[in-house]
């Protein structure tokens, strides 16, 4: 394929807060110069990066894709479709399909759809339980030998304490980590929403944040006793992260994720029972935006995910208990998190590259996908003076349920390019 | 002016409530003459849609819209414990198709009145959606108050029971502190939310809530039906800390505190027999002036049906 | 403005309507009945005349909101202010009285009205101004001022207890 030159774009990076304003040259998937002047020959593709930022694509570990068994919403081939046009050129998927992904068969059932239909690399999660359903542990090195590096029950915790711990010994042998979705179910209630003011005011059982709270500290304490690797997924309470803060600091093996939604959102956006904000775990309060915004910065997470959760728009448009939880995310992450941080100065590209980037794909045993000469291209063009209206019309995922739907944001994604080729030109 | 729908109390304006308080009271002079109908809603169709069981708010709603000569008709639904949101989707789509003129919703799950409201042009009444709201209920109770305490600002009202899952107990809440009635509630303190406004006092313990020294006492039906997890041991110790006993209801008529309750009532529970014989217990005068409130928000309310030009109140003598 | 009454002008439409009623019914074995808004008013000074030829009768007040034929077609409906019917309706001689008699359509809902409360011997009707312009079949039989009125013009009616004073105003309609 003929070379690529992006000429006068600002390069980020997650070692340097200051963007470096070079050109960047693309030859045989790798790019082979970064400097002042490039000269293009005449078979060399040219794009101009002026004004805009030249990224490393992000890399998101929390994705439900809902192939096999729930096509109607998002299929790997939409969904990898969804994470290009969002700026994303690596995905993990989360094992709660039908039937769920708890065994070597169904890993390479994935494979092969993603080898079929996708246009950048899928990796997947598996099952710590058959079936996702708490009683048995799942073909647990079956399916690491295929190269599942994430073991998680997500969309539920694992109630029996006994049965994660055997787990948590058992796969000590092996390169993997678990992941947690934190729950205690008897403190759940309907899993509609935040237990507080918003609950009390729309006459729904809430879910208090201690039921998250304490199946964090419960998982975390078995993973230090048993020496696994832990990973708590999408947080999304003040306390919360402070208990992983003070975990971090006793020197538990464990990993953070925070997603947009919770920095961004809080209970009292659900208004009149817009479900468009319901998700598990519930958006909580503006003091928790706040405080998982400083935990973002200060590193307590590790990293950014979405977990992209489409639905239906019937399902979505039920009474706000029956509806189901989440929201997608991955066309919306990066555009967001720019309007809404990087372009007030909230934090900066460094900071995006760092946990959006480069440590999702550290957690996953890859290489991050740094723009430095020799590295191989896998980067994004972003305009901040841009803008993106997420109409349905824009968006390549099945599903609406995006509380930006509709909505005109700044910044957008212009270019995707993996290796060789340009997945996205805008 | 007016609204298409009545959902909640929350939204609806302090004059809006006086005036609805106001209006009930024409209705209830009806009641004496021997032709209690009038023919205000002749011609228009009313639709009940009750999911939960009910018979004293069904028909309650059912006498008040003949009584404005409506055409009332039954929604057959089915009863069950729980109804997913599907079925009362479709069931939204075959309302718009019957362009009814009011409907009026009783559901479990909170938010269905609201999700019908906007998907038809019919006027539709909330008459309880799960533990979120019951205005017609809280309006009746606002009326019953007023007719005692004409001028309501400064009263005292200590709600008592299960506070938690009563939707009785927020919507007259905010009723009453809408009309500067002071509010306070009283139960097991696994059944007094936490949330909610802190204006209003919360009392675990009966005697401390007695000696705030209430103008009115409203009392919740306690069951044990309603109950999936354990909220307090058992309806006997509900009553020894909780309940009118006798020997507390000979206090409570002492110092002519009024009692109300929105019925059905389960005596031995919340109440001792005594208080319904009591002249100043409010419940029957509650469940006539129920019929009266519900006419005259159906008198109130305007539907999006054809039929509505701009005009203003004309005389056309 | 097209044309007005004084206070005087309708003093004296009150004063003939109770003489007529007078000479009509010596035995004062009748009723009043004012229709709101204002023709409550007309029959209080009516009362008051007849007392002061010696006639005593009691007075109601209706209130034809609910009986009204255009509810559907109103923004809004008109607030309710209740009736007031202090003697019994069946066998009754009742006048009822109201401040204008234009198309009758009040005439109407106050007789059905009046007929959900009992069954009247007798109903006459009293009006203090008769504007013409019929759209039912309905004639007054104590009237005391008529006054002549294009259909779409507006006769403004104000009196001391309702509106502070005593004058009434028929202006064109700008929109004809």
């Amino acid at each position: 394929m003929a070379s690529l030159l992006i000429k006068k774009a600002s390069i980020a990076s997650e070692d340097n807060d200051d963007l470096l304003p070079a050109d960047v040259l693309v030859e045989n998937g790798l790019i082979t110069k970064i400097g002042n002047d490039i000269e293009a020959d005449s078979a060399t593709r040219v794009i101009d990066g002026s004004g805009k930022i030249l990224s490393p694509a992000m890399f998101d570990t929390h994705i439900h894709m809902r192939e096999p068994g729930q096509e109607a919403k998002e299929t790997i081939k939409s969904g990898t479709e969804a994470a290009i046009n969002g700026g994303i050129t690596g995905v993990v998927l989360m094992p709660n399909t039908s039937p769920a992904i708890d065994s070597a068969a169904m890993v390479r059932t994935i494979y092969d759809i993603a080898e079929r239909d996708a246009r950048i690399p899928v990796y997947t999660s598996g099952c710590i339980t058959k079936g996702r359903e708490g009683k048995e542990l799942a073909g647990i090195d079956g399916m690491l030998q295929l190269g599942v590096k994430m073991l998680t029950d997500d969309g539920d915790a694992v109630p029996d304490m006994m049965l994660l711990k055997r787990a948590m010994e058992y796969a000590s042998e092996f390169d993997c980590f678990f992941a947690s979705h934190c729950e205690v179910l008897e403190l759940s209630g309907p899993r509609a929403l935040n237990e507080g003011k918003v609950s009390y005011k729309l006459g729904i059982q809430g879910t208090p944040a201690c039921s998250e709270e304490i199946c964090m500290d419960r998982d975390i304490r078995l993973a230090h006793a048993t020496g696994a690797r832990l990973h708590i997924q999408h947080v999304s309470s003040k306390i919360g992260m402070e208990t992983i803060r003070w975990w971090k600091q006793m020197g538990a093996k464990v990993t953070a994720e925070v997603s947009p939604h919770h920095l961004l959102f809080n209970e009292e956006d659900i208004g009149n029972y817009d479900t468009h904000y319901k998700m598990n775990p519930p958006l909580r309060t503006a003091e928790d935006n706040a405080a998982l915004l400083q935990g973002l910065k200060e590193g307590v997470f590790d990293i950014i995910a979405t977990d992209h959760a489409p639905h239906t728009p019937f399902e979505k448009e039920q009474d706000f208990v029956s509806a189901p939880n989440g929201i997608t995310g991955l066309e919306t992450a990066v555009v967001s998190l720019f309007h809404h941080y990087i372009n007030k100065g909230e934090f900066g590209w460094s900071l995006l590259v760092n946990r959006y980037s480069a440590q999702p794909r550290r957690m996953m045993g890859l290489d991050p996908v740094a723009i430095v000469e020799g590295g191989r291209a896998d980067f994004i063009l972003f305009d901040p003076k841009g803008e993106t209206t997420f109409s349905p019309d824009f968006m390549c995922s099945k599903s609406e349920n995006t509380p930006f739907l509709n909505k005109t944001l700044d910044g957008s994604i212009d270019l995707v390019v993996v290796g060789d080729d340009i997945l996205l030109q805008r | 002016m007016t609204r298409k729908d009545l959902l909640d109390i929350e939204s609806l304006r302090r004059e809006e409530i006086e005036h609805l308080l106001d209006q009930a009271a024409p209705f209830k002079e009806l009641f004496t003459r021997s032709v209690k109908k009038v023919p205000a809603l002749k011609g228009k169709s009313v639709l009940t849609l009750f999911y939960e069981p009910s018979t004293r708010t069904l028909s309650s709603f059912e006498v008040a819209a003949k009584r404005l000569s409506a055409d009332v008709t039954t929604f057959d639904v089915p009863h069950s414990s729980v109804v997913k949101g599907e079925s009362v989707r479709d069931t939204i789509a075959t309302l718009q198709a019957m362009r009814t003129d009011y409907i009026i919703v009783r559901n479990q799950m909170a938010g269905i009145p609201l999700a019908i409201a906007r998907a038809t042009k019919a006027s539709v009444i909330n008459a309880g959606d799960g533990a979120h709201s019951h205005p017609t209920q809280a309006l009746l109770d606002g009326f019953t108050f007023k007719e005692v305490f004409p001028e309501p600002a400064g009263k005292k009202l200590l709600i008592i029971g299960d506070i938690l899952h009563s939707r009785v107990a927020r919507s007259t809440s905010t009723l009453m502190r809408k009309l500067g009635v002071e509010v306070a509630w009283l139960g097991p303190g696994s059944l007094v939310p936490k949330h909610g406004p802190s204006e209003i006092k919360r009392f675990t313990n009966y005697d401390e809530a007695m000696k705030w020294s209430p103008d009115a006492v409203y009392l919740l039906r306690i069951q044990m039906e309603r109950q999936s997890a354990p909220f307090f041991p058992s309806l006997r110790e509900y009553t020894k800390l909780y309940g009118i006993t006798q020997e507390r209801f000979k206090r409570i008529a002492d110092q002519g505190t009024y009692i109300m309750h929105p019925g059905p009532v389960n005596r031995g529970v919340e109440l001792c027999d005594d208080v319904m014989q009591y002249q100043r217990c409010l419940i029957d005068q509650q469940v006539e002036n129920g019929i009266a409130t519900r006419m005259a928000v159906l008198y109130w309310l305007k539907p999006d049906t054809a039929g509505n030009e701009s005009l203003t109140d004309e005389d056309t003598n | 403005m097209l044309s007005t009454l004084t206070e005087a002008d309708i003093s004296n439409g009150v004063k003939a309507i109770a003489e007529q009623i007078g000479q009509c019914n010596p035995d004062g074995k009748f009723v009043l009945v004012g229709v709101r808004s204002r023709g409550d008013e007309v029959a209080a000074r009516i009362l008051e005349q007849l007392s002061k030829i010696g006639i005593e009768v009691p007075m109601g007040i209706l209130d034809i909101s609910l009986y009204r034929d255009d509810l559907a077609h109103l923004n809004s409906n008109p607030k309710l202010q209740g009736s007031e019917l202090p003697f019994p309706v069946d066998k009754a001689h009742i006048i009822l009285v109201d401040d204008v008699l234009f198309t009758g359509r009040t005439v109407r809902a106050a007789i059905d009205a009046i007929m959900d409360y009992g069954r009247p011997a007798k109903i006459d009707l009293a009006v203090l101004i008769d504007r013409g312009h019929r759209e039912l079949p309905f004639a007054p039989d104590y009237v005391g001022i008529h006054l002549e009125t294009q259909r779409l013009d507006y006769v403004d009616v104000k009196l001391k207890g309702t509106d502070g004073v005593d004058f009434v105003e028929v202006t064109q309609n700008n929109k004809a």
